[in-house]
């Protein structure tokens, strides 16, 4: 099982009519999708309200997802061409060009680092820094965990065969790993930090 | 472990898509009755996109040429007819050489094997005394015997010809890998020796 597969099962929900699936799935993507819209559009209200209407065309037109492709590339199309709209409709022509190669080839670091604002950059980078120092600060064995799941992006089962211990032994870990790396985190958001 | 704790570790396997389907169902129940929690996974989806966007930290080598090179001299050496047969002449002449003075020669009279020096008397517990050669002739060797030592001494020294061509083989093969992690490596080193430590107890289980 994947990340992608927590998302078609999200999705299948979704298209019962569960919102709240679908809110998870607009937590889990409303960052990127904003990344992306930014790229044509550089008013940052602007940039919110088009990037909520992206979601709710993705909502009204979930029937239509047959899960052929990810969810997260089919959602990136609405997003580009609900960007994209919007520009034609205040009169401006659209900007760069963003694609779906670009997704591919690049990752959403890069499109991130070309498209945001400096303040969203930096807040990016601080909260870059904070997880950088939280995870450096987890014992071995939690780290490890982690960093096989968030960064290598092995299963469970490979986890668990490369560390040598239990699925259920990795589960934890990955949790605790997340729960040290949250509370630094939210004591970050709650300080002086503007990132959100 | 709480239920809170259980519904934050359900969370946490949703985000990887390795939670159940009835977790699946408990978690959207959580979320949708504790803003706590729906908040915390928006929280960890940043944290998560923070990991797999972070730049690591890279030293500026170009090691490509010399494992390239390294890799080469290998494959050369194994396939190098004269170094194979240098070393396999180096090898079955220290064997024959070595064998003849153990090995009587078929055409000289046969030498004795044992020492013409007298024995000792060998005590063994349960068994009468022995005396193992004070006194006695030593044992002659007969010609059939001694072709049958030099057929031996010549699978010994195959034997050994193939050893030695492993052995060079196995050490070449070492120290080429040694030589290649023994330079500033990437993050992958440092994780491989983190994960090559004493497994850990079973966390929390």
């Amino acid at each position: 099982m994947t990340a992608s597969e927590t998302d078609r099962q999200l999705v299948q929900r979704a298209q019962r009519g569960d919102l709240r699936a679908f809110d998870l799935l607009v937590l889990k993507y409303q960052g990127r999708i904003a990344a992306l819209v930014a790229r044509y559009i550089a008013d940052a209200s602007e940039v919110e309200d088009v990037t909520q209407e992206a979601f709710i065309k993705a909502y009204r037109a979930l029937d239509k997802f047959r899960g052929d492709s990810a969810f997260y590339t089919w959602l990136y199309r609405i997003a580009a061409n609900a960007a994209k709209n919007h520009l034609v409709a205040r009169g401006r022509r659209p900007g760069a060009d963003a694609t779906i190669e670009d997704v591919e080839a690049f990752g959403d670091a890069e499109l991130i680092s070309e498209s945001a604002s400096p303040e969203a950059v930096a807040m990016g980078d601080e909260l870059a820094e904070v997880v950088e120092a939280a995870l450096q600060a987890l014992p071995e064995e939690l780290r490890a965990a982690l960093t096989l799941r968030e960064l290598e992006g092995l299963s469970y089962d490979d986890i668990a065969d490369v560390l040598g211990c239990p699925v259920g032994t990795v589960r934890s870990r990955i949790f605790r790993a997340r729960e040290a790396i949250d509370e630094r985190v939210k004591t970050q958001i709650s300080g002086d930090s503007g990132f959100r | 472990m709480t239920v809170d704790d259980r519904d934050k570790e359900a969370l946490s396997a949703l985000m990887d898509g390795e939670a159940q389907e009835l977790e699946l169902r408990r978690s959207l129940d959580a979320i949708a009755s504790d803003a706590a929690l729906r908040e915390r996974w928006r929280r960890q989806q940043q944290v998560s996109e923070a990991l797999q966007s972070r730049r690591i930290q890279r030293p500026d080598i170009d090691i490509s040429e010399r494992v390239a090179a390294s890799l080469s001299q290998r494959r050369t050496l194994s396939r190098n007819p004269v170094w194979s047969m240098a070393i396999a002449a180096s090898v079955t002449f220290a064997v024959v050489m070595g064998g003849q003075t153990l090995i009587p020669s078929a055409e000289k009279p046969a030498s004795p094997l044992v020492s013409d020096i007298g024995g000792a008397v060998v005590p063994v517990m349960g068994a009468q005394p022995v005396q193992a050669s004070l006194g006695a002739k030593p044992l002659p060797v007969t010609n059939r015997q001694a072709q049958e030592a030099s057929s031996a001494a010549r699978q010994v020294g195959a034997a050994y010809e193939r050893l030695a061509r492993d052995r060079y083989l196995s050490l070449n093969g070492q120290h080429a890998d040694a030589a290649a992690l023994s330079h500033p490596a990437p993050y992958v080193l440092s994780l491989h020796k983190e994960l090559s430590a004493p497994a850990e107890d079973q966390d929390s289980q």
